[in-house]
């Protein structure tokens, strides 16, 4: 490539832990900085740019101020990566989408909600074309780096599809449920190197659902390890209210 | 064969002697009750008496994960990786592990024999022993039992107070050398009991497979199953592996890896363009055990399973491939029975 | 206990390392095909039968199967039609010639040629289906003293999507090769038959009991031209179909192209149609 891509970092509703974790490349960062030109990131330093090549952005989509921006990022960038799981499923935000949108206005600003309009929280997905995906909360650094380089080399990233339990079984951890936890891996997408079964943790699901999932076996799972139905729900709707919601009958 | 006996206060001791000559893997405690094959460092953490260790030895001849070769971007060459020899003594492995060594040194040499495999095989050394089978263990329906001494080096059967040690290959004999062990005068303990088994002689289970391809039991298992792959990933003779290319971040080289992949994941079967050819779990289901004992099975006369009962045991959704089996002898048996 | 002997390291094999060979040629055919040729080190032939794949990687990128196109009878080089796909195809049609990629193979069974060999030969093409046919097609036109008449059905989508235009045109015009188009959808320029493939084959004149056929196309397609051939009258035993799925290590191993108990790779990808009828998985 002759020119370096320049990259723009922007951020939706979300904690910004996904930019925190990009900044936390420290053994990386130059080798990411040699390949690229940053033109805007909030977080990190001043200034607007009108043009970029690559987008990251974090955050899910809860205001109509959000959904005006994003399609400006969308119309300013050649490729548009959706950081962490806010961007790309609609994170833990999406849990208020499972009660009455104006119970949680009221919950959030009380007497002042008419000030705040608010939206269901939104993947980036749905409103603007998303090229690629770094999935996870915060963002997997393994998998921004993968996808980093591709973007690099001028080839598709390509999204595991398999379940957290493949990366658990490949470095033979003692599975979560003998260690008499709950645990959503069964059902949640892999690149995260089983990351939080790894350190004596559960998988929380940030990742998001694999294609396909059988959710009323996952249920089932669950409840027979312990969970209600409810609890057991509550649980995958964590991370991933938006799938979850249409399959739960 | 000379019989000895090794009391079990003096394992250890056996395992020190044997780390002399070769490293010495053997089950450890992992977690909060699990077993790993590692390398000995003490030889007093090794452990005997364990029902199952989480990956068999397979994990030794065939990694988890592996680089097949590195390369190298700039200069668009690439260099073959290193496969050393495993040379080393495996301690305290179970027949059924062995048994699907054996199937995975079948599967590595037939047709085109893989280098990767067969040269880290080279060198192993394998000490048996027994084990009392548990509530998953079902390798007595296989052919397998937990007193099964065939290609062991060295076998050790429990007893109460401790071990007949037996020196079944001149390298087990030489490997006992140096090691004082009385002999041991009485005979050997009963056959193993299991407490699983598939209700059909092993000679029959092709016929039974034979019809059981349109079985309601592939559905019925689907509907539980959520398609995570431990069952494949877990088994002894499951050999099925993807191969991915990895870069540095300085994109200036990196390696082509190559890591477990199992049937029951979606993406196993799909092609570019996106087409899945073994669309749904019920098909998923179906392939995993015909692969166990049917497809290979015909070829061998084995079954491809050796009852280890991981699959079973590591489900978090219950599924048991002895009920399935099961299952499909019971309608097997129906229509046997039931005149035309 | 399993009898056999298991090989000794020194008569196994580096299944997985590739020769590097050179792009001589890109040819884009479509607007997403792309016909590739290559010439392996050294001068060296590839050896293959018609039918036989080979694995292409691209350090980085990953490695893919793809189908040889060029007859064997093409010497010093060998031919691959490209359709972009995925990741691989993608970066692949960015190639130049001079470019080197990694090759490994011939894999896979191939056309049996010998089943073939002085029998008249029909072809059903669908789609991409002609890339590893115009192999077969190019050898007999060849090898014209070995084989009957030849007949050629293909079809494609759109008359845009008709791959290898130049060698369309020379079939056409060669009075001894009894060759049938037709696509889906026709744009406004075309003057051929429209209509799904198998409504080729009723047309067909054919001496059915010395035809032998070779079926490839996409997965949809098989089923129908069976159905449409056997209603003709061919008989079982003179069908043959090459077919696809999912591959990795290209040599028996990694268990992605399996069909219940054949693996595509090794025991295919071109199979006996009375031998693969009991494989509830292939068609």
């Amino acid at each position: 490539m002759a020119d370096k891509p320049r990259v723009a970092i922007f951020d939706f509703t979300g904690c910004e832990g996904c930019e925190l974790n990009q900044l936390n490349f420290e053994d990386q960062l130059l080798d990411i900085l040699a390949h690229v030109d940053i033109v805007e990131w909030r977080e990190a330093m001043d200034g607007h740019a009108d043009e970029y090549d690559i987008a990251f952005v974090e955050g899910s989509l809860s205001t109509p101020d959000c959904i005006q921006r994003i399609h400006e990022v969308r119309r300013k960038a050649k490729v548009l990566v959706a950081l962490g799981a806010c961007a790309v499923q609609g994170g833990v935000n999406a849990v208020k989408n499972t009660h009455p949108i104006d119970e949680v206005r009221e919950e959030v600003y009380g007497q002042d909600k008419y000030l705040f309009p608010t939206l269901p929280a939104l993947p980036l997905s749905s409103v603007v074309k998303v090229d690629y995906n770094v999935r996870g909360c915060p963002m997997t650094q393994i998998e921004f780096l993968k996808v980093f380089t591709s973007l690099v080399m001028g080839k598709e990233p390509v999204e595991p599809e398999h379940s957290v339990c493949v990366e658990c079984k490949l470095k033979e951890n003692e599975c979560v449920f003998e260690r008499g936890m709950i645990c959503l891996g069964p059902v949640i997408r892999a690149g995260c190197d089983a990351q939080c079964p790894s350190v004596g943790q559960y998988c929380t699901g940030c990742r998001g659902l694999v294609p396909e999932p059988n959710l009323e076996g996952m249920e089932e799972i669950l409840v027979s390890h312990g969970l209600s139905v409810d609890e057991a729900w509550k649980r995958l709707e964590l991370y991933n209210a938006n799938e979850v919601e249409g399959v739960r009958s | 064969m000379v019989q000895l006996f090794l009391e079990s206060d003096r394992v250890a001791e056996l395992v020190a002697h044997l780390m002399k000559q070769k490293s010495v893997f053997a089950p450890h405690a992992k977690g909060r009750k699990s077993f790993a094959f590692e390398e000995v460092k003490d030889p007093s953490a090794a452990v005997l008496d364990y029902p199952r260790v989480m990956h068999s030895i397979r994990k030794f001849f065939f990694p988890p994960q592996e680089t097949l070769m590195t390369f190298d971007l700039k200069e668009n060459t690439c260099s073959v990786a290193e496969t050393p020899a495993a040379d080393a003594i495996f301690f305290g492995v179970h027949s059924y592990d062995l048994g699907a060594v054996h199937r995975l040194d079948y599967n590595f040499s037939e047709g085109n024999p893989e280098k990767n495999y067969i040269a880290r095989r080279q060198g192993a050394v394998f000490v048996g022993v027994s084990y009392k089978p548990d509530e998953f263990h079902f390798s007595g329906s296989v052919g397998i039992d937990p007193y099964d001494t065939a290609g062991f080096d060295i076998f050790l059967t429990k007893l109460l107070d401790g071990y007949i040690v037996e020196a079944l290959t001149p390298v087990g004999e030489g490997l006992l050398d140096g090691i004082e062990l009385p002999a041991h005068e009485a005979g050997k303990p009963a056959r193993g009991h299991f407490q699983q088994h598939i209700y059909l002689p092993q000679a029959k289970l092709g016929q039974v497979m034979d019809g059981s391809y349109q079985n309601e039991v592939w559905d019925d298992t689907a509907k539980k199953c959520v398609g995570c792959g431990t069952c494949n990933l877990v088994c002894p003779t499951c050999y099925c592996f993807t191969v991915e290319d990895e870069v540095n971040v300085q994109v200036t080289g990196g390696s082509r890896d190559r890591r477990w992949d199992g049937c029951m994941l979606r993406d196993f079967s799909a092609v570019a363009g996106g087409e899945v050819f073994r669309e749904t779990l019920a098909e998923r289901q179906r392939h995993r055990v015909f692969r166990k004992f049917k497809y290979i099975s015909d070829e061998t006369g084995q079954p491809w399973c050796v009852g280890c009962g991981r699959c079973t045991a590591c489900c978090t959704a219950g599924i048991s491939i002895v009920n399935i089996i099961n299952r499909l002898v019971g309608d097997y048996e129906k229509v046997a029975v039931t005149p035309i | 206990m399993i009898n056999f002997e298991m090989v000794s390291p020194d008569n196994a094999k580096d299944l997985y390392l590739p020769v590097m060979a050179e792009i001589i040629k890109v040819e884009q055919m479509t607007e997403l095909e792309t016909l590739y040729t290559v010439a392996l080190p050294d001068g060296a032939e590839l050896g293959h039968k018609p039918g036989q794949f080979v694995e292409l990687s691209i350090f980085g990128v990953g490695e893919a199967p793809f189908s040889i196109s060029s007859s064997p009878t093409m010497p010093g080089v060998f031919e691959l039609g490209v359709r972009k796909v995925g990741m691989l195809t993608e970066v692949l049609s960015r190639m130049q010639p001079g470019q080197k990629v990694g090759i490994r193979g011939p894999f896979g069974n191939g056309i049996d040629l010998e089943n073939f060999k002085g029998k008249d030969v029909l072809i059903v093409a669908g789609g991409i289906g002609l890339v590893p046919m115009r192999s077969m097609i190019n050898y007999v036109i060849d090898n014209q003293q070995d084989f009957g008449k030849l007949h050629i059905v293909y079809g494609a989508r759109t008359d845009s999507e008709l791959l290898f235009e130049d060698e369309l045109e020379r079939w056409t015009a060669d009075a001894g090769i009894d060759y049938r188009v037709t696509v889906d959808q026709g744009s406004s320029e075309w003057t051929g038959p429209t209509g799904v493939i198998t409504t080729l084959i009723p047309g067909l004149e054919l001496d059915l009991a010395n035809t032998v056929c070779c079926i490839c196309g996409p997965p949809v397609m098989y089923r129908f031209a069976l159905m449409a051939l056997k209603s003709k009258g061919l008989p079982e035993r003179n069908i043959y179909m090459s077919l696809e799925r999912r591959m990795k290590c290209g040599v028996g191993k990694c268990g992605h192209c399996q069909i219940n108990s054949s693996y595509v790779c090794h025991d295919g990808p071109v199979y006996h149609y009375p031998e693969i009828k009991s494989l509830q998985e292939a068609l």
